[in-house]
Order: structure tokens, then sequence, then C-alpha cells
């Protein structure tokens, strides 16, 4: 893989190109490098948790319309 | 600075080829999609409903395999000449993999848009699950063979690309590109073994009548040995993309290298041995058997929940570098108007919504509750109708303009268009999924019986159905957008530098990570075991209870009893 570890600003208002644009081009605005070290991804991990849960919560209710709160429909 | 298509010319002229088919089939498949979400739920009728199949079937085939899988072979194409930055070995060769799988898929399609066509006595209303007893003409399965011998010699092309990367770079650890190619396409060859047994050695003599009987069954196993793992061949390109282009996208760099690794090898490891889970209602398949398949399935949630975490932190990442604080604001200072990042952002949240229902789907209890309703196909059009296909139309509002050296015509309309993608599949995979829950089965023109009504405790099925009808209506203009938009890229002048096509390298590299990552043998042979583990003994009952070619009378015993009745009745 071809790796440039900074990547070239492709961005900007170029009044040469008023229409179409340069796609990919995210970093142009980077303030701060952050390293492998300096980098915490607690956002990530609040979002995967509350993910994680919708799923139980989601997994039990159905579990629970099907199977528990009423006439069983499958087993029996 | 080069793009793609000034360093590597013959490949990228290869690529966009496979994108041109590969968008054709987006084109005439979603016109399909639009005529059945219509159709069936009554607003607008403009086909007979007994050709509610044929167009279910070209619908299937067209998008499940013709437009996802040439946009992985093009894709695929373009990872490994730049990982390995280098070009094709033999560019006769891939050509040549690109006329006969371009060839076998129009020869299938053919056969399926014929069943429109009364005079000409030819049809293939099989679906995109073609087993028995269902029949289509020779000409559909020929044209598949070929296409998946299309498909084995492209990775016999990237295989080669690698063998002679590799003697130039004997101490390298493999591009992640390439590497992530390579395991997609071992477990492809494993896994189409089965499609291929199934349609040559029974359905192409079957349907040339060579044979009277076939075993369904047997096709119907060997179709989900295959049918689970296509999933995954679905799917690869988009973590592709969202491992190697999304980071970069979002301004950051990919989490983990290593990571990335690890999950492709667990899913050439597990996607093959769970086929069976599609199974669960068959009767013919000991319980066991189908309770191991629910266990291997359960672990494929490991790799999944890795790439979530690994994704969305390469996410982060950028949008911490770019000023994002908190837990959760960072989010604003993701760069959501480009459309290729906020597209296939949208499609990796709409998977995890889909993740949801196929836990549903996976348990081997609960799934009596949704089988054969239109639960199932809600759950796939979040998975790969959005998840895959929102991933490749987005990846394409970057891809595209490296393959031709044009910039993109419009960004305002690409945005809006994965957007309105997005708006689209929640109103119909909402309408789908709840009417799944009310028992509306799918694949059907007429959902309705006679003196029995579906009730809704929630909302009404006319609701349910006005979704799915305004749904399946704002993704097929957004189809129409996403072709037009990439139409008129492709007519741009060309401009020095169209797009910003570097990737950075991952925070954390492959260098310190365990060398037997990239030890493929190993790998592969772990695989087989586990595949040989799974499917032995069930394959074995099945082909002793019912024979090889199936035992009793003559098939489609199906269509036999219909006739019966129509005999009794009318
Ligand atoms: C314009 C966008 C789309 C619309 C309006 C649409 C709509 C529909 C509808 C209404 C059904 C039939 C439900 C039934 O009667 O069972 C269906 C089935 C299906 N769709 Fe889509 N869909 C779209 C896009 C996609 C995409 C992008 C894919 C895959 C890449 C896809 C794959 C499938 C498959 C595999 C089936 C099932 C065929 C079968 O049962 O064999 N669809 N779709
Ligand atoms: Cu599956």
């Amino acid at each position: 893989m071809s790796i440039e570890t900074e990547t070239d600003s492709a961005t900007g208002d170029d009044p040469e190109r008023p229409r179409g644009y340069v796609v990919g081009s995210a970093p142009s605005d980077v303030e701060r490098e952050l390293s492998h070290d300096e980098f915490d991804p607690v956002g990530t991990l609040s979002i995967i948790l509350v993910y994680f849960l919708i799923l139980v919560g989601m997994w039990v209710f159905m579990y629970f319309v099907e199977f528990l709160g009423g006439e069983l429909t499958v087993v029996g | 600075m080069s793009t793609f298509v000034d360093r590597y010319p013959d490949e990228a002229r290869v690529v966009r080829a496979t994108l041109v088919v590969s968008f054709a089939a987006l084109g005439i498949g979603a016109f399909f999609g639009l005529i059945q979400a219509l159709h069936r739920t009554g607003y607008l009728r403009i086909i007979d409903s007994t050709d509610y199949y044929t167009v279910l079937t070209g619908h299937g085939v067209l998008l499940a395999l013709v437009f996802t899988i040439f946009f992985l072979l093009g894709l695929f194409t373009w990872a490994v000449t730049r990982s390995l930055e280098r070009p094709m070995p033999n560019i006769r060769l891939t050509w040549a993999w690109f006329g006969l799988s371009t060839t076998g898929a129009v020869f299938a399609a053919v056969a399926i848009v014929a069943g429109l066509f009364p005079s000409l006595d030819m049809s293939a209303d099989v679906l995109y699950t073609f087993y028995a007893p269902l029949q289509a003409h020779p000409l559909f399965y020929i044209g598949l063979a070929m296409f998946i011998v299309g498909t084995w010699i492209a990775g016999a092309d990237w295989f080669l690309a690698y063998r002679s990367w590799r003697s130039d770079n004997p101490d390298e650890r493999i591009p992640l590109q390439t590497f992530m190619v390579l395991t997609t396409m071992l477990m492809w060859y494993l896994s189409t073994i089965g499609v291929a047994v199934s349609v040559v050695v029974f359905l192409i003599p079957w349907s040339f009548g060579l044979i009277e009987t076939v075993n369904p069954l047997l096709t119907r196993t060997l179709f989900w040995y295959f049918g689970h793992p296509v999933v995954y061949f679905w799917l690869m390109p988009a973590y592709l993309m969202w491992y190697t282009i999304l980071p970069k996208l979002a301004g950051g760099r990919l989490f983990s290298d290593p990571l990335a690794r690890v999950v492709f090898v667990l899913f050439l490891l597990l996607s093959t041995p769970v086929g069976i889970h599609h199974q669960y209602l068959d009767p013919g398949i000991a319980e066991g058997f189908k309770f191991i398949a629910m266990t291997n399935t359960m672990f494929l949630l490991l790799p999944s929940l890795l790439t979530a975490f690994t994704v969305v932190a390469s996410m982060e990442h950028g949008a911490r570098q770019r000023g994002g604080e908190g837990y959760l604001s960072w989010l604003g200072s993701l760069p959501w108007r480009d459309p290729a990042f906020t597209g296939m952002a949208l499609a990796g949240l709409m998977f995890a919504a889909g993740g949801f229902s196929g836990m549903i789907n996976a348990g081997m209890n609960i799934n009596y509750l949704v089988h054969n309703t239109l639960w199932v196909p809600g759950h796939f059009h979040l998975t790969v109708g959005t998840a895959v296909a929102l991933t490749m139309m987005a990846g394409s509002y970057w891809l595209v303009p490296q393959l031709t050296g044009r910039r993109l015509y419009s960004r305002p309309i690409a945005l809006f268009q994965v957007v309105l993608w997005f708006i689209g599949m929640v109103f119909m995979s909402n309408g789908m999924h709840r009417a799944g829950l009310l028992g509306i089965p799918r694949r059907t023109a007429e959902p309705q019986y006679q003196s029995f009504d579906f009730s809704a405790t929630i909302g009404s099925v006319t609701e349910l159905r006005i979704q799915m009808a305004i749904g399946g209506t704002l993704l097929f203009v957004s189809v129409v957008l996403f072709l037009f938009n990439v139409l008129l890229s492709a007519i741009e002048d060309p401009i020095e530098m169209p797009v910003d096509d570097s990737l950075p390298a991952p925070l954390s590299g492959a260098d310190g990570s365990p060398v037997v990552l990239d030890n493929l043998r190993l790998w592969t042979a772990i695989a087989i075991v586990l595949v040989i583990l799974a499917y032995s003994l069930p394959l074995a009952s099945i082909v002793s209870d019912g024979g090889l070619f199936g035992e009793s009378g003559t098939f489609p015993v199906f269509i036999e009893a219909v006739y019966w009745i129509v005999g009794v009745v009318v």
C-alpha cells in the first residue's frame, strides 16, 4: 500500500472550480495530529456499549412477545 | 501528483468496465424493485401478478449477485493493483475473466427476462435462491456457472499478482488491502464448491432432461452452503472500504491494521460452516445439526463487533484530529458534507440496525416467528441492500474520479442521494419488518388471503403498505440520481487532480503483529476442517435419506400437486 503519513490538502474554495470538488479531502483542516498513544476511543466505547444494550433489550422484548406474552405459537 | 488511471491505465479500463456492468444491473434491478414494492402493496400494478416471480428473480439476481459481485471484481482489482503497487501480471487474463463473467451474467439475465415474453418459451423464475424443485431454463444455470468460473479466474489473477509481488518482497507483510482480497477469495473458493456442485452436477443435467429427478433437500443444502458465505462476499468489499477508505475520508487513520487482519481471518474460518441456519425449518435435517449451525453463527458476532469497534474508532480518530471533543460531540466534527463519507457512515448505521434483525433470524426458536415473512427482506435490505449497496455507491464517488481522471459531477446531488437512500430504507425496511411480525408473507404478489385479515397492534396494515411504497419509490429515485451523477462525471473534462486518493498509514501497523496472521495456508486448512466438521454428517444423512438424485416420483412434486388441485377445483 502506498502510504503517506501526511495527506496533502486538496480542498479550499478554488475559484477555478465552480462546479464539482475533490472528494475525500477531509484532512485539510486537521487541528492536531493524534498518535496511537494519545488517542483514547472513549466515544467509540460508549457507542458500542449503548448499541449492545439496545440489542439485548430488543432481543428480550422479542422473546417476550413471542414466548411469554400470550399463547405459545410455536412450541406445544 | 497522479491518480490511479494515470499510473495503471490498463487496469483502470478493466475496473471501469466492471463498474459499468455493475451499475447497469443496479439500474435494472432497482426498477424491478420499484415494480414489486408498488405491486405487492397494491398502489400501482403494471405487471400481471403471475409475472411477479419473474420480476422478483430479476431483482434478486441482478442486485444481490450481479451488481454486488461486479462491483467487487472492480474494487478488488483496484485494491490489489494499488496496494501491491504493480500492474496485473497479465492484462489479457484480466479481460478474459471479465468477458467470461459478463457473458455468464448476460445469459442468466436473458433467461430471466425472457419469462416476461410468453412467446419465447424460456423462463427462470427460480429466485435468487435457485434450488429444486423450481426449475429454470438451462441457459440460466449455464450463465451462472460461467459467472462463477469468471470469479474464480479473477481470484487466480489476484493470487498471481500477489505471487509476483512476493517473489520481489520475500520478507514483507502482505499489504492490508491485498490481504483482505486474498482471504475473501479463499473463503469464496471454499464456499462456491457447494453451488458449483449443485448447478453442474444436478441442476444443469436436470434442466436438460438428462436426469429425471434431483434430491431437493440436497440442492437446497448445497445452495445454502454457499448462500451464507455469499453474504460475506457482499460484505467484504464494504468492509474493505470501511477499513481502508472510510478512516481517510473521516480525516483520520485506520485504528489497527492487525485487528483488521484478525477480522478477515475470522470470516474465512467462520463464514462457511453456518449455512444450515437458513434451513431451520427444513424437514430432513436433524435438530442437532441445526443447533451446531446456530452456535457457529453466534461466533460470527465476534468479528462483527470487532469491526464495529475498529471502524468507529477510526472515525473518532479523524473527528478528534479535526477538533472533536467529549464523549459524543466529536460526531459533529466529522465531514458530513462529503457524500462518500456520509454514505458509508449511514450504511454502517443501517448495518447496526440489521444486526438486530439478524440476531432474531439466527436464533433457532425465534426464527420460526419470522421465517419466510416480509421480515426477512426487511432484514437484508438493511444489510446487503444498504450496508453493502450504499457503501458501494458512496465509495464510487471517491473511486470513479480515480478511474476516469475526471471530478465528480455534483457533490450536493451525491449527498442528497445517499441521504435519500437512507430515508427510503428507513421507511421500506421498517414497513417490511413490522409487516413480517404480523405474518405477512414474502415473495408474493398477493399477500392477502380470502376472509383473513392481518391486523396490527400498533399502526395499521395500510400504514405499513404506504411506508413500503413510499420507501421503495425514494430508493428508486436515489438510484436514478446516483446513475446520472456517475454518468455525468464520466463525461466531465479530465483534470489534473480529480480526487485526493492517498491513503494514510494505520495508527498501529502490521509490523508488530504476529506473522502467523499472514499464513494463508494455515487458515485455509483450518477453514476446510471446520467445513468438514459442520457438513459431512448432515450431507451424508440427506443423501442416505433421499438418494443422490432423489428417489420419489417425478419432480417438481410441488407443481404436480398444484395441477391436481387446480384440476379438482376447476
Ligand atoms: C430501489 C431499491 C430497492 C427496492 C425498491 C427493493 C424492493 C424490494 C421488494 C419489494 C422485494 C420483494 C419482497 C417480496 O415480495 O418478497 C425485494 C426483494 C429482494 N431484494 Fe430488494 N429492493 C431494492 C434494492 C435492493 C438491493 C440494493 C438489493 C441487494 C443488493 C436487493 C436485494 C433483494 C433481494 C435478494 C430480494 C429477494 C429476492 C428473493 O426473494 O429471492 N434489493 N426488494
Ligand atoms: Cu446466513
